[in-house]
């Protein structure tokens, strides 16, 4: 590929201090990820892929080495400007959903609107939350609250409003890790439409081998360290795999 | 980000926790609540004392045409600069020699003056007590500009029979001002209501009837709307007064309340005068009778165009100065303490005027600070609240941190939160405060005062409360990490 990476990591180290013992997370990490690309990263616990989810994803800043985005240097930015790039560039979906309480689907889709630059109105925010939601086959459920919706439609919920800024990735930690098996590969396949119909760059975290060959590139660490990183020929499509297993009575959102 | 979202984004976050919000809330609208109540009480205690005062007449000035006791009140002063002029001797300046060597008075015919007497000078050979053609409205309307001058009254005093049917009755006519029954605060209206503004300055031929030409030519029927005849004229009667008071219990020929009521103006169109008897004015606080008096005979010396050292051509008499020399005292006796009366005005008036305000005032403040107390413990309240708050939606912040909220949207929003919470408690304490300061001065008849100021003051101090123990709360809130979000429960 000729244009420049969305994502470019270069030499990227990150050391917690415990005490008297340094705990070294990620050793000299360098890495390109290209606009499009649905790439799985794997590892065994303390491998190293969640602190690199939290520097990709901006919400914690490397010891050192150099990360771009969008060829932009975001690895030392001041707090408003990496509040700025996680708003504009980056959706997060996670393990535990992260909605908030006692709040509908649809304001918690607009969230991240209420936190743009530019002030967005409160008609737009609706008719963007709304589109989002949509997008994930929730649009009639936008009145209903976070603790009534399932694992699987909070999930979507989440993707909706991770996607509502149209960031430059989306980022996945563990997305089903609290979801069952039907349910996970529903999700994955709103992964794999997102890559094939509009060309999402998607960064995707897991322990499991089985979801990480859902992804196009899969990316195993250990030890902080990168030891595998290769294309996936045979890429498990979740699209095919819901047509032969039945549907369920419950999940007919 | 617009303040208006992140208001916005602090109510839905209040609204999610009703009962913790509710709680907190009354909190703050008890501290308010007190603090507006207890102000009421302390500036109702200091208006009641204030008004005591008042209504002993205490605040009354009386400002006479004609100067009859010219010779008697200022007989040391004057008659020294007289003699003076006189060529009389100086010496032995004790002022019961004085008096003896060089008193001359004005009435005595065969006294030989050496300055125009009041009489001369007005040209009035009956210049007297209130009779003399010294005081206009014109005058009264600049007494009205006084500073500490809080009602005036013109006054003309005549006598007039007065019919209805065929009862009639001798008695007093006082033209006056629509303010008199503020000035003679005793005074209550069994039916209707005295003459009005508008009926005053268009001369109308109204009239208050006294309880005691009421019954005279009514009976026990209400005289309101019926006509009586006054000078051959017609008058609407518009009310009846008399007496709250049981110690000035209406009696016939008491002058107050055996006599009738008009408009100064319509009696100056009949009787086609200009002048008036008298001025009666009241001051705003008792600790200044003595310069407001001062004042007015400053600015009347000034209006007259009253040479320097030339007497006055009218007199003014403070209540007080008429209670000191009041009861029969023997002439002597009361010149000496006219003498001093200047002294013992301040002495009596000034100091228990400025001690009872002083007295109320530290009350307020005694209660105020009580009160402040319980606003105190309201905003620790709402700081206690906001910090539990924190930490349990440690997870929320980093949500909002990992969607792209900076730091200070998040303070913005804990902050807000707090102030809002401060705020509308503080309001409803406002309303609760208000509503129980009506409920003490209606039931248990103290008296309360909710003044605009103590309200602005609550609210204010709710703000600041809101904002001064929200602030702590709000900043520990934008310093959890983004990386909070992930921290699963």
């Amino acid at each position: 590929m000729t244009t420049t990476p969305v994502i470019s990591i270069r030499d990227l180290t990150k050391t917690y201090e415990m005490g008297e013992v340094s705990v070294h997370a990620l050793r000299s990490v360098s890495l390109d990820i290209n606009a499009g690309e649905f790439v799985t990263v794997v590892g065994p616990s303390g491998s190293g892929k969640s602190t690199l989810m939290h520097i990709l994803g901006c919400l914690d800043q490397p010891t050192s080495g150099q990360y771009f985005l969008d060829g932009k240097d975001v690895s030392h930015l001041s707090d408003d400007e990496i509040s700025s790039v996680r708003n504009n560039k980056i959706g997060f979906v996670f393990q535990g959903f992260n909605l908030l309480t006692r709040t509908s689907a649809l304001e918690n889709v607009e969230l991240p609107l209420l936190y743009s630059a530019t002030p967005v109105s409160a008609s737009e925010r609706r008719n963007r939350a709304m589109a989002a939601l949509a997008a994930v086959g929730l649009e009639s459920r936008y009145e209903h609250h976070t603790n009534q919706l399932s694992g699987g439609q909070q999930q979507r919920v989440a993707i909706a409003r991770a996607l509502l800024n149209n960031p430059s990735i989306l980022l996945a930690d563990e997305p089903t890790g609290n979801l069952d098996s039907r349910t996970s590969v529903e999700v994955m396949d709103i992964f794999q439409s997102l890559k094939e119909e509009r060309g999402i760059t998607i960064v995707l975290i897991t322990h499991e081998l089985e979801v990480a060959a859902y992804g196009s590139r899969i990316i195993a660490f250990k030890d902080g360290v990168i030891v595998r990183d290769e294309l996936n020929e045979q890429r498990r499509t979740a699209r095919s795999e819901l047509a032969e297993v039945p549907v369920p009575v419950e999940e007919t959102a | 980000m617009a303040i208006k979202t992140s208001w916005i984004i602090s109510l839905k976050a209040l609204r999610r926790n009703k009962l913790q919000t509710a709680l907190t809330m009354v909190g703050m609208t008890i501290g308010v609540a007190t603090v507006l109540t207890m102000i009421a009480l302390g500036s109702g205690a200091q208006a009641a004392i204030q008004d005591q005062v008042k209504a002993a007449g205490m605040n009354l000035i009386i400002v006479k045409a004609g100067n009859y006791q010219l010779q008697q009140e200022r007989a040391p002063d004057d008659a020294i600069e007289n003699g003076a002029v006189g060529g009389a001797p100086l010496e032995g300046v004790g002022r019961g020699r004085v008096r003896g060597v060089l008193f001359h008075p004005e009435d005595d015919p065969f006294a030989v003056h050496d300055h125009p007497t009041s009489r001369q000078r007005l040209g009035d050979a009956e210049a007297g007590l209130g009779a003399a053609a010294t005081l206009t409205i014109a005058d009264a309307d600049a007494i009205r500009k006084v500073s500490g001058v809080q009602y005036v009254s013109e006054g003309i005093h005549e006598n007039a029979h007065v019919s209805y049917g065929g009862e009639r009755w001798f008695t007093r006519m006082h033209g006056d001002d629509v303010s008199m029954p503020r000035i003679k605060r005793a005074w209550v209206f069994p039916h209707g209501e005295y003459f009005s503004r508008r009926q005053e300055a268009n001369a109308e031929q109204v009239v208050v009837l006294g309880s005691i030409v009421a019954e005279k030519l009514f009976g026990k029927d209400n005289p309101v709307g019926k006509t009586v005849t006054m000078w051959g004229q017609p008058f609407l009667v518009t009310g009846v007064v008399t007496s709250s008071n049981w110690m000035v219990a209406p009696a016939a020929g008491d002058d107050e309340f055996d006599a009738v009521y008009v408009p100064v103006t319509t009696v100056q169109k009949l009787l086609n005068l200009s002048k008036l008897n008298d001025i009666t004015i009241t001051t705003e606080s008792t600790g200044n009778v003595t310069r407001v008096s001062k004042d007015i005979t400053d600015l009347l010396r000034g209006r007259h165009q009253i040479a320097f050292k030339t007497p006055d051509d009218f007199q003014v008499v403070s209540q007080a100065r008429k209670a000191l020399t009041g009861g029969g005292m023997q002439a002597d006796m009361q010149r000496s303490v006219m003498g001093n009366a200047a002294g013992l005005e301040k002495v009596t008036l000034e100091q228990l005027g400025k001690t009872l305000d002083q007295a109320s005032a530290t009350m307020s403040a005694l209660l105020a600070s009580i009160a402040t107390v319980s606003l105190i413990v309201g905003g620790i309240g709402i700081m206690n609240i906001m910090l539990l708050s924190v930490t349990e939606r440690t997870r929320e912040i980093g949500i909002r941190r990992a969607v792209g909220a900076r730091a200070q949207d998040v303070l913005l929003q804990f902050l807000l939160e707090s102030i809002t919470l401060s705020v509308v408690g503080g309001l409803l304490g406002i309303a609760i405060g208000v509503g129980v300061s009506l409920f003490i001065s209606r039931m248990l008849q103290w008296s309360t005062q909710v003044s605009l100021m103590s309200v602005a003051f609550s609210f204010g101090i709710s703000a600041a409360v809101g904002i001064f123990f929200g602030y702590y709360p709000a900043k520990q809130a934008s310093q959890v990490l983004p990386i909070a979000s992930l921290k699963y429960e």
